[in-house]
């Protein structure tokens, strides 16, 4: 990734701004979400390799930083949901969309099945994901560097 | 089974907060089928989204509404080797990429 935040540098003209937006891969939550109420129901299971993913992400923005070619000026962490209308759409997409990374334990698909079936008519079930959003700017350091490019 | 993804705009609100698309040459890096691409493209100069899945810039091109086709452009590449000349955006977005 360090090679891509060299390439993006170097297309980005100068104070130029680059928004880095990702999921963080710590477990996302479950949830059954009606107008009325949200009740957690689990997590899905760990990321094996989603967690090295992330922290090497991390490292990249970090050595980014370090090399003087991006300032970091903001960052927010914010929830970011799929929805499905029953637990049956959610088991359905994770056995077809998302197999190789995740998946649910039978504990926390009965809880999810349990809580939904007795929950308010417009109830939905979710993931919810931890997202995080940066925004850098093209350092003043590095205007030198690409102009001598 | 129909999945809904950000039907809360969570996403849409933080880009925007975290960024002003007004006339702006952005560059979109792991566009997929330009889910958030159509978030803010409108507002831009032009928009380059490339990502490195055929089929999935197959469907974001499909889906480009008729009046962005002359300022929204996804293609095929790299972004260790952006087929770019220096200089030529005004902001990047690195989207779920790792």
């Amino acid at each position: 990734m360090v090679h891509a935040l060299d390439e993006i540098r170097r297309v980005l003209v100068p104070n130029g701004i680059l928004i880095d937006l990702r999921p963080t891969l710590d477990r996302w939550l479950i949830e059954v979400a009606s107008a009325r109420e949200t009740r957690e129901t689990g997590r899905m299971l760990d990321f094996p390799l989603g967690l090295a993913d992330d922290e090497a992400a991390n490292q990249s923005m970090s050595d980014a930083k370090q090399k003087g070619w991006f300032t970091r000026e903001q960052e927010e962490f914010f929830p970011f949901f799929y929805s499905w209308d029953s637990p049956s759409e959610l088991e359905e997409w994770i056995a077809t969309e998302w197999h190789e990374f995740t998946g649910l334990d039978d504990k926390t698909k009965q809880a999810t099945r349990s809580i939904w079936a007795s929950a308010d008519a417009d109830a939905r079930v979710r993931v919810k994901v931890k997202m995080l959003i940066t925004r850098w700017r093209v350092a003043a350091q590095n205007l030198k560097a690409v102009s001598q490019s | 089974m129909t999945v809904q993804k950000d039907r809360e705009r969570n996403e849409t609100k933080h880009l925007h907060k975290f960024a002003d698309f007004t006339e702006k040459r952005v560059l979109e890096i792991g566009c997929g089928e330009g889910r958030l691409t159509w978030q803010y493209a409108k507002e831009t100069r032009v928009a380059f989204a490339i990502d490195l899945d055929a089929d999935a810039l197959r469907v974001a091109t499909i889906d480009r509404p008729a009046d962005l086709e002359s300022r929204v452009y996804f293609s095929l590449a790299k972004s260790e080797q952006l087929p770019f000349s220096k200089e030529t955006f005004d902001l990047a977005i690195l989207a779920w990429s790792f």
